[in-house]
């Protein structure tokens, strides 16, 4: 199919728009907190009013031609601000407005606006001064050394995808369901019913909130259409205007009104909060192929018009970029890309094949439009066809990065060995980059990266951290006088303990304070089963809750425990003495034994059983530390091993290591093996992945490199996806294709003016190389090329 | 038993079917100008000098290239990637050099991976004594059989040897109807010419008996130069220059009426 001419303007006008902070929404929000209606409510009556209030008065936006409207800002990636989360100060807008990558534009009169309202108002007040108020000297400590990162400093709680459910419910179903949960109190034996009864009045605001929303956008569409001149724009906008009056209210009947009903879910969500992953429709095809085929049977849309409108609904996640980061946050994802994840294929509730024809049209939308937002992923099951994953191929190796490949029969393992049912787990699937969820029904946060290797150079350190002086962990002994390999494993473990411990006690209190003070009853409407509980999304309302802690460098660490395995103790080629020495010197004057670490050292990613041993046993060290330690929305904490960008930042605060990379160079990504170790094959570094057990985490990443000659040859697609079945029968959870020459990458570098639409696959997200900064640029380089077979 | 491997290559892909483990054996009786594998040729154990770069800097090593092997210790190899064989139908490949120069140890290895439950294939110049490839056959379930040239005397100049051999062992695999893939070296002045093309399809015709399965057309590449340069030999093909795609498919033209899958490259 062809994208018609409306989509391929709307395309452009999106990829053209400048991104741009927009002051309305911190100005509303302002106003609402500073005026009287908002004294003596209790917390989520407080947020459902203020989500009202933001509703009422937001700017309506409606772009020439679209048919799906809807903006988070006031324009086309004007991007709104959340001082209730985190106050940007002047300085702040200053770096964002000047800096060379990611940046948005800012006026002088935001500035203003900033100067005179915002910051005198929220200064002290926001979620991020409670946050760094109540964390501990050494949580601060280890966060300003770079042993971890907090996702809830800048953001809100999300990493949540919308179920089966939402797409057949309108706000009015909704609003019975809070009238009789509210009937159902029982203030005489339920000590929190009078919580609960506040959570559903907020909740009940909120329905009326978004409904009245969709409402505005119904009266500015009659108005435009009275003013219409070309009579078809008239007819369409005229039955736009009915559409909003009819959903989200109502649950959606047409494939229009099922678009246009997620895409005001989308908005409402991420104007409430600024929520990681912004929102999520989850399994878009499963959703969409049934009115998908009553409709064209029935002849009431046509498949062109039904393509034309998905075109325009992907549009609108590309026109808004994600929140703007700054400072740490700014460098653990460091990027546009909301990760907005579209699943395709996978099982049904019954666990048969679910690939249907909408998978097939949803691939050629992604592969047409061509755009990084919304990202998509297949899903793949034993019971999927070949024939899927190849019309998958064959966008993958135009060098788009997406899709990204997953395997559901893992995902599924995840979630039922977790304790979901096993109907909720194959309805799940995975979001983000590549988080296991279980869609509609469960609430995992993401907390925070955690820096496997600054945590073993602090252990060389004794406790110490030489980058910022202090000392961060317990004594755990100089190395000189570990007696052997085991008694360093030890040490390290203690370390890796010791900051879990320091991390989880810090994301209880900070899931606290977004239970008490920031609940989200928008959100909680759309998540089973917090209104039947009259509980909050941010309080343990959903069915399942999870929080996650994202390991980081798993390939380094094992190189770098490896060598000192291989090289100090096995083969006693060095002292620890001289080792110390060279990391302090940062390699200068021992560069021969700087060649003796790279070249001759055992690495991971060669399946090579020796060196492999030390990536099982430090996924276990953290997989303890972390696993089954409770949070307050009555949920566990669990691992997953994913970076984002956050091995470049953590590369960066981290000096030279014992598997030869000097200071500051980026740490490995996901579970991939450090760039450029893996000389054996692909098939070698899928051997060496799969010997952690993916089932115990909530995902991992996995990147491949290939050159574009590799998907040329007769045979390749199904080489390629015999590849894909293989490691995922060793129980691999996933899998992303980086399909462009190295040669292609350097000559971008060399002029950018000439690849402004180059796209790469970055870790669980693609975006544009352009976009990058030049250390992550040559990172991406690094990565081993495979083509040469 | 032990046999002399130069490399052992995991993710074949252009080597027979599927994703395959393939083993390149030392030792070659011919001389072939475009051979990619020259640290191959000789029998023994060779020392070549290696040169790693870590930033600007060089370090200067030696590499042995030759090691020995049991024909244990290749199943064991093999068996590191027999789930990716199982899911794309491959299997190992015996490679050179010339396989067929280790015959016991090539006999005695085949027969361990076909036990194991692998599908084996020998790529050969076809250049053996009879009783050598009748042998080494029990246990192959493919060959990939090179034919570098229908005239005798280009052979001969090109490669050192002359044909005769090469034909009647290749007529002895189709009358005991092994399965073969006739590989095609496609190099421009030798062979790279639409009259060979014509004479190979003649050639073909009289011995399509339906065990010839594939035919692959090799075209020249240059990745092997850097190899000569390295271990300081003699780059007879210096001068020499890839083949062109149109090229390559008119020659799959004047093929087709055989009627035999066709394919570019390995």
């Amino acid at each position: 199919m062809k994208m018609t001419d409306r989509v391929t303007r709307l395309r452009e006008q999106s990829l053209n728009a400048t991104e741009t902070i927009t002051a309305e929404r911190a100005q509303l929000i302002t106003q609402f907190y500073s005026g009287g209606e908002a004294r003596g409510l209790s917390a989520p009556v407080l947020r459902a009013k203020a989500f009202e209030y933001l509703l009422r008065h937001k700017t309506i936006c409606i772009n020439d031609g679209e048919l799906i409207v809807g903006e988070r800002g006031p324009a086309s990636k004007a991007t709104p601000t959340y001082p209730e989360i985190s106050l940007h100060s002047v300085e702040d807008l200053d770096i964002l407005n000047s800096r060379e990558k990611v940046f948005f534009r800012v006026s002088d009169e935001v500035r203003k606006i900033y100067r005179e309202e915002i910051i005198p108002f929220w200064k002290g007040r926001s979620n991020r001064d409670r946050i760094m108020e109540r964390m501990t000297p050494e949580w601060l400590a280890a966060y300003k050394a770079g042993i971890f990162t907090e996702f809830q400093e800048q953001r809100a709680p999300g990493h949540t995808v919308l179920g089966y459910k939402m797409f057949h419910t309108g706000f009015l179903d909704l609003k019975k369901e809070i009238a009789d949960a509210t009937s159902h109190l029982d203030f005489c034996n339920d000590p929190e019913a009078y919580e609960r009864a506040e959570e559903l009045k907020a909740m009940d605001i909120a329905c009326d909130a978004i409904i009245m929303y969709a409402g505005r956008h119904a009266d500015a569409l009659d108005t435009l259409a009275a003013v219409e001149q070309d009579e078809k724009r008239r007819h369409e906008l005229a039955g736009m205007a009915d559409l909003c009056r009819r959903v989200p209210a109502n649950a959606p009947q047409t494939f229009h009104e099922m678009l246009q009903h997620y895409w005001f879910i989308h908005l409402g969500v991420v104007t409430e909060l600024n929520p990681w992953d912004s929102f999520n429709p989850g399994r878009l095809d499963q959703h969409l192929w049934p009115v998908y085929k009553k409709e064209t049977d029935a002849g009431t849309i046509t498949a062109d018009e039904a393509y034309e409108l998905l075109g325009c609904f992907w549009v609108k996640f590309n026109n808004h970029p994600s929140p703007p980061k700054i400072g740490i946050t700014a460098q653990e994802s460091n990027t546009y890309t909301d990760f907005c994840l579209i699943n395709l294929g996978g099982v049904k509730p019954d666990g048969s094949d679910a690939v249907n024809e909408m998978s097939y049209i949803l691939l050629d939308v992604i592969r047409e439009m061509r755009i990084v937002q919304p990202s998509s992923m297949i899903q793949v099951s034993v019971s999927n066809p070949d024939s899927f994953i190849h019309k998958a191929l064959d966008i993958v190796k135009t060098g788009f990065g997406q899709p990204s490949v997953f395997n559901t029969d893992v995902i599924i393992q995840e979630l039922v060995r977790q304790g979901k049912s096993i109907v909720d787990a194959r309805n799940g699937g995975a979001s983000g980059c590549v988080e296991t969820g279980a869609f509609g029904t469960e609430c995992y946060w993401l907390t925070g990266y955690f820096n496997l290797v600054k945590i073993l150079e602090v252990t060389l350190n004794n406790g110490f951290d030489p980058r910022t002086g202090v000392q961060m962990g317990p004594k755990t002994g100089d190395p000189r006088l570990f007696s052997s390999f085991d008694e360093f494993m030890l040490a390290y473990r203690q370390q890796i303990n010791h900051f879990a411990h320091i991390k989880v006690r810090g994301n209880n209190v900070i899931e606290k304070t977004f239970a008490i003070h920031l609940p989200v009853p928008f959100l909680s409407l759309l998540l089973e089963d917090c209104i039947a509980r009259g509980k909050d999304y941010n309080a343990g309302g959903a069915r399942y809750n999870t929080t996650y802690i994202q390991g980081v460098g798993l390939g380094s660490i094992t190189d770098i425990l490896t060598s000192v395995r291989f090289n100090i103790y096995d083969r006693r080629r060095f002292s620890w003495d001289e080792m110390l020495t060279a990391l302090h010197n940062n390699f200068e004057g021992a560069e021969e034994m700087q060649y003796e670490l790279i070249y001759h050292t055992p690495k991971y990613g060669n399946d090579d059983d020796y060196a492999d041993a030390q990536a099982v046993a430090v996924f276990e060290m953290f997989h303890d530390a972390v696993t089954g330690r409770p949070t307050p929305r009555g949920g566990i904490h669990r691992i997953n091993m994913l970076p984002t960008t956050s091995h470049v930042y953590f590369g960066n605060v981290t000096g030279a290591t014992p598997d030869g990379r000097k200071a500051s160079v980026p740490l490995s990504e996901g579970i991939s093996p450090f760039q450029g170790v893996d000389s054996q094959s692909p098939t070698a570094v899928l051997k060496s992945a799969s010997k952690i057990d993916h089932l115990r985490t909530g995902g991992t990443l996995l990147n491949q490199k290939f050159s574009p000659e590799f998907f040329e040859d007769e045979g390749s697609y199904q080489k390629l996806t015999a590849l894909i079945r293989s490691y995922f029968s060793l129980n691999g959870h996933h899998m992303q294709f980086n399909v462009v020459s190295a040669d292609t990458l350097r000559n971008a570098q060399k002029h950018p003016e000439q690849y402004r639409d180059l796209i790469v696959r970055v870790a669980g997200y693609s975006d544009y190389f352009n976009d990058l900064g030049e250390d992550l640029q040559n990172e991406i380089i690094r990565r081993t090329e495979h083509g040469d077979y | 038993m032990k046999g002399l491997i130069f490399n052992i290559k995991r993710y074949a892909i252009h080597d027979g079917p599927g994703i395959r483990v393939t083993i390149f054996m030392k030792g070659c009786p011919l001389d072939c100008w475009w051979c990619h594998n020259p640290e191959g040729k000789s029998s023994g154990r060779v020392t070549v000098g290696r040169i790693d770069r870590i930033g600007e800097r060089e370090f200067r090593s030696e590499e042995q290239v030759g090691m020995e092997y049991s024909p244990e210790e290749l199943v064991e190899k093999a068996e590191r990637d027999r789930v990716f064989m199982e899911h794309s139908g491959g299997g190992v490949t015996f490679s050179g050099g010339e396989p067929l120069m280790q015959p016991e140890f090539l006999t005695e290895t085949l027969a361990l991976m076909q036990q194991s439950g692998f599908h084996t294939t020998v790529d050969t110049s076809g250049y053996a004594r009879k009783e050598t490839l009748k042998q080494v056959m029990q246990y192959t379930d493919l060959f990939l059989y090179d034919l570098k040239h229908t005239d005798p005397d280009m052979h001969r100049k090109y490669t050192g040897v002359s044909n005769d051999l090469v034909i009647s062992n290749l007529d002895m695999l189709l009358a005991e109807g092994k399965d073969v893939w006739i590989r095609i070296p496609v190099i421009p002045g030798v062979s790279a010419d639409a009259a060979h093309m014509d004479n190979l399809r003649v050639f073909l015709e009289s011995r399509n008996n339906g065990h010839i399965k594939e035919i692959n057309l090799l075209p020249y590449h240059k990745t092997g130069s850097s190899k000569y340069r390295r271990f300081g030999l003699d780059d007879r093909m210096a001068s020499v220059s890839q083949v062109s795609n149109g090229h390559l498919d008119d020659y799959i033209e004047r093929l087709k009426p055989l009627g035999i899958h066709l394919k570019k490259g390995g």
